[in-house]
């Protein structure tokens, strides 16, 4: 057992030096890598998110979808937007409603990966501002009673109201990795953190849900997110010797 | 650099994915029912009261309720806004009639809404002829907590 576990630490001592070595010969690398010009714009991805439509159709809501394109400024910088239009029926604990509405999300993607040459995939960090335009219809919700002879569904009657021109504001942290699958066409997932900065609160309800955003929880603004994305790229080869390595 | 930024990342959600729930704290707002109180005709007081059995009008079940007291506490029905009650006193039944106004307030995500009344002044509430309420009057119209008595019906 002791000796189960000194093998266990030397051999993570190992790990750790292998590491730190990984990333000195990282930087040798990078320091002959020849300094480019500084804007240099080469390319510019279109595609769609997979995981809305599908979900929209399995769910029999109308039809989901989030264009994104980005064009690629810098050798690593990116600016991306991601433009979607959501229509969600969602089952919360006591309120059944449908929420759907517009957003735009505008900001800049950072690649940190370092590619071999000729190859194009991409780990990234990026920012979005982004802002919202919907409605949130109730459908239907159980009236919170601890008695329970009469029934507590509302369906038709009472606070079933279309909440119209809701707005919202937000701004979005994301992790994402890109990889190219097929010649110029890409695969990728992104995770989202957002920020809630502004937010309207409709009469005698709340925006439980934003589309672009998700779930609103109460007395907290911070929200999460995700999308897989299936991108074109379209080589802009304004400068052709020095958009090739 | 990457590798820690990301783990940074992942950490982050991971926290962000562990907050609590909206959860409907007891001791929130909540639907009350219409509580009711008895004077009996002859001493002009309040008083307590043996009913044997209430039910609701249109529905089979009897209402689950502390019967024998000076006061009772019934449901509305929190979808329309009239509900009737079949008072069995003596095996002679009677039927109590509330008009209101049933008004649904948004708490929050935990506790979805409740509902509030305001008892309808203007309606008369209706009893039989042959039956034992002789009369009903309106004590407190609003119903926001179960402690002041709304109604009484005088017998």
């Amino acid at each position: 057992m002791k000796k189960k576990q000194i093998y266990i630490f030397i051999f993570s001592l190992f790990t750790i030096n292998f590491i730190v070595g990984q990333e000195t010969t990282n930087k040798e690398i990078d320091s002959i890598v020849v300094k480019k010009k500084l804007i240099n714009i080469d390319k510019l991805s279109i595609g769609v998110d997979l995981y809305k439509p599908i979900y929209s159709s399995i769910n029999n809501d109308d039809l989901s979808y989030e264009l994104i394109t980005s064009l690629r400024i810098f050798e690593d910088f990116s600016i991306a937007s991601e433009i979607g239009s959501l229509d969600r029926y969602i089952e919360d604990e006591n309120v059944n409603f449908t929420s759907t509405g517009e957003y735009i999300k505008f900001g800049f993607d950072y690649n940190l990966f370092n590619n071999w040459t000729g190859m194009d995939n991409s780990i990234y960090l990026g920012m979005r501002f982004a802002t919202s335009s919907f409605n949130n219809k109730i459908d239907s919700y159980t009236l919170r009673n601890p008695d329970s002879y009469w029934s507590n569904n509302v369906s038709d009657n009472y606070e079933t109201i279309n909440h119209s021109n809701q707005s919202a504001n937000w701004i979005e942290l994301l992790v994402g990795i890109k990889v190219e699958t097929i010649n110029n066409i890409y695969l990728g997932i992104s995770l989202r953190l957002n920020r809630l900065l502004s937010n309207t609160t409709p009469y005698n309800f709340n925006n439980l849900y934003i589309p672009g955003f998700n779930k609103v929880t109460d007395d907290n603004s911070w929200g999460s997110g995700f999308n897989y994305t299936l991108t074109y790229s379209l080589p802009l080869n304004f400068n052709k010797k020095a958009s090739k390595k | 650099m990457i590798l820690r930024s990301i783990k940074l990342i992942l950490l982050f959600f991971l926290i962000i994915s562990c907050e609590k729930d909206d959860i409907c704290l007891e001791g929130s707002l909540n639907t009350n029912r219409v509580s009711i109180g008895f004077i009996n005709m002859e001493y002009q007081d309040t008083t307590s009261i043996n009913l044997r059995n209430i039910r609701g009008l249109n529905n089979d079940s009897i209402i689950h309720t502390n019967i024998g007291g000076k006061k009772l506490r019934l449901p509305l029905n929190i979808s329309s806004n009239k509900t009737g009650y079949i008072l069995d006193y003596n095996d002679i039944v009677d039927t109590l009639s509330i008009n209101y106004k049933a008004i649904h307030q948004y708490i929050d995500r935990g506790c979805g809404f409740i509902s509030n009344f305001i008892i309808d002044k203007s309606s008369e509430n209706l009893n039989n002829l042959e039956g034992w309420i002789k009369e009903v009057s309106i004590a407190k119209d609003s119903i926001f907590n179960e402690e002041k008595t709304n109604l009484y019906i005088h017998f």
